[in-house]
C-alpha cells in the first residue's frame, strides 16, 4: 500500500483496473505501481520501460504455439526493477502506458498553450 | 503537475526518433560513399576516388551533427549499425548515379523531417534543418554535375579519363 503522506505529493496520471502511474514533480519521477509493487522510473528509465513493453510483439506471443510458458521478462539496463509478466500482464502494462503517455502528452499541450496565452 | 517530459528534454520523442533515423541515413551514406572511393580507386580512378574519400568526410560530419543535436536537445542518440554496403559497380557511371540516388533520398528524408517538425510547431528543429537544406542543394548539383559530365564528355575514347579528371574540380559556390 501507497501512505497517504506520500500520494499528497505524487499526481494521478493515468490509472485502469490493473495498475496506475503517479508522478511525482518533487523527484522528478514516476512511480508505477503495478503488479504488486510501486517502483520508481526516472525519465531516461520510464521512457526505455515504455521502449521494452511496445517492442513484445502481442500478437506473436498469442499465435505461438510452443508450450514454451507465455512469460516476458522485461529488464531495463541500469535500473533496479525489473517485471516478470504474463501475457495478460503484459497487455495490462502496455494499456496502462498506453495511457499514461497520452496523459503525458496532454498535459504538455496544456502547459504549452497555457505559456503562449499568458504572453 | 509538470511536464516533465518537456523539462528533460526539447524534442519530441517522434522527432527524436526520426532525428536518429537520419543519423543512421547519413552513416549510411558515408559508408557507401567509402564503397565508391574504394571501387573508383581500384579501376583507375583516382580523382573521383578522392572526390568519394571528401564526400564520405562530409556524411560522416553530417551524422555527428544530427548526433550531438540529439544529445544537446536532452534526447537519446543512438549509435547505428550499418550493414549490406555494395561494394562493386558494373560501371564507373553506375557509381555517380547511385550517388545522386542517395543524396536525393536523404533530401527527401531531411524533407521528411522539416514537414513533423512544423506539425509540432517545433521551431528550434526547423532552424537546426536548415542548414541541412542548404547542403543538400550543394550536394545534389555536384551529384548531378558528375552525371552531366558522362553526357558532355562522353565515354569514348579517353572520356572516362577526361571524366575523371573534371569530378575533382566540381565546386559549388553559389550565393544565393
Amino acid at each position: 500500500m501507497i501512505a497517504t503522506t506520500e500520494l499528497t505529493l505524487w499526481t494521478d496520471v493515468f490509472s485502469t483496473k490493473t495498475g496506475a502511474v503517479y508522478q511525482c514533480d518533487a523527484e522528478r519521477c514516476w512511480y508505477v505501481d503495478f503488479a504488486g509493487k510501486v517502483a520508481r522510473f526516472d525519465h531516461r528509465n520510464f521512457l526505455k520501460l515504455r521502449k521494452a513493453v511496445y517492442a513484445i510483439d502481442i500478437e506473436e506471443k498469442l499465435l505461438n504455439t510452443t508450450t514454451d510458458p507465455d512469460v516476458e521478462i522485461i529488464f531495463i539496463c541500469a535500473c533496479d526493477h525489473c517485471y516478470v509478466l504474463s501475457l495478460a500482464q503484459i497487455i495490462n502494462l502496455k494499456e496502462l502506458l498506453e495511457g499514461t503517455f497520452v496523459m503525458l502528452e496532454l498535459n504538455h499541450i496544456i502547459h504549452d498553450r497555457l505559456f503562449s496565452n499568458s504572453l | 503537475m509538470k511536464d516533465l517530459l518537456r523539462i528533460k528534454s526539447l524534442i519530441s520523442s517522434d522527432i527524436e526518433a526520426l532525428l536518429n533515423q537520419q543519423v543512421k541515413k547519413e552513416a549510411l551514406s558515408s559508408s557507401i560513399y567509402l564503397a565508391m572511393a574504394s571501387w573508383c580507386n581500384r579501376n583507375g580512378y583516382d580523382f573521383s576516388s578522392e572526390y568519394f574519400f571528401k564526400q564520405a568526410d562530409e556524411e560522416r560530419h553530417h551524422q555527428l551533427k544530427f548526433y550531438k543535436y540529439i544529445l544537446d536537445m536532452g534526447g537519446n542518440a543512438v549509435s547505428p549499425e550499418v550493414t549490406g554496403i555494395k561494394q562493386e559497380f558494373n560501371s564507373f557511371r553506375e557509381v555517380f548515379e547511385e550517388a545522386l540516388d542517395q543524396e536525393i533520398s536523404v533530401t527527401n528524408s531531411i524533407k521528411n523531417i522539416y514537414a513533423r517538425c512544423m506539425k509540432e510547431q517545433d521551431f528550434i528543429t526547423m532552424e537546426f534543418l536548415n542548414w541541412f537544406l542548404k547542403e543538400q542543394r550543394e550536394e545534389e548539383y555536384k551529384a548531378r554535375r558528375a552525371l552531366e559530365l558522362f553526357e558532355v564528355i562522353g565515354e569514348e575514347g579517353t572520356g572516362r579519363w577526361q571524366i575523371d579528371k573534371h569530378v575533382g574540380q566540381i565546386k559549388y559556390d553559389s550565393e544565393a
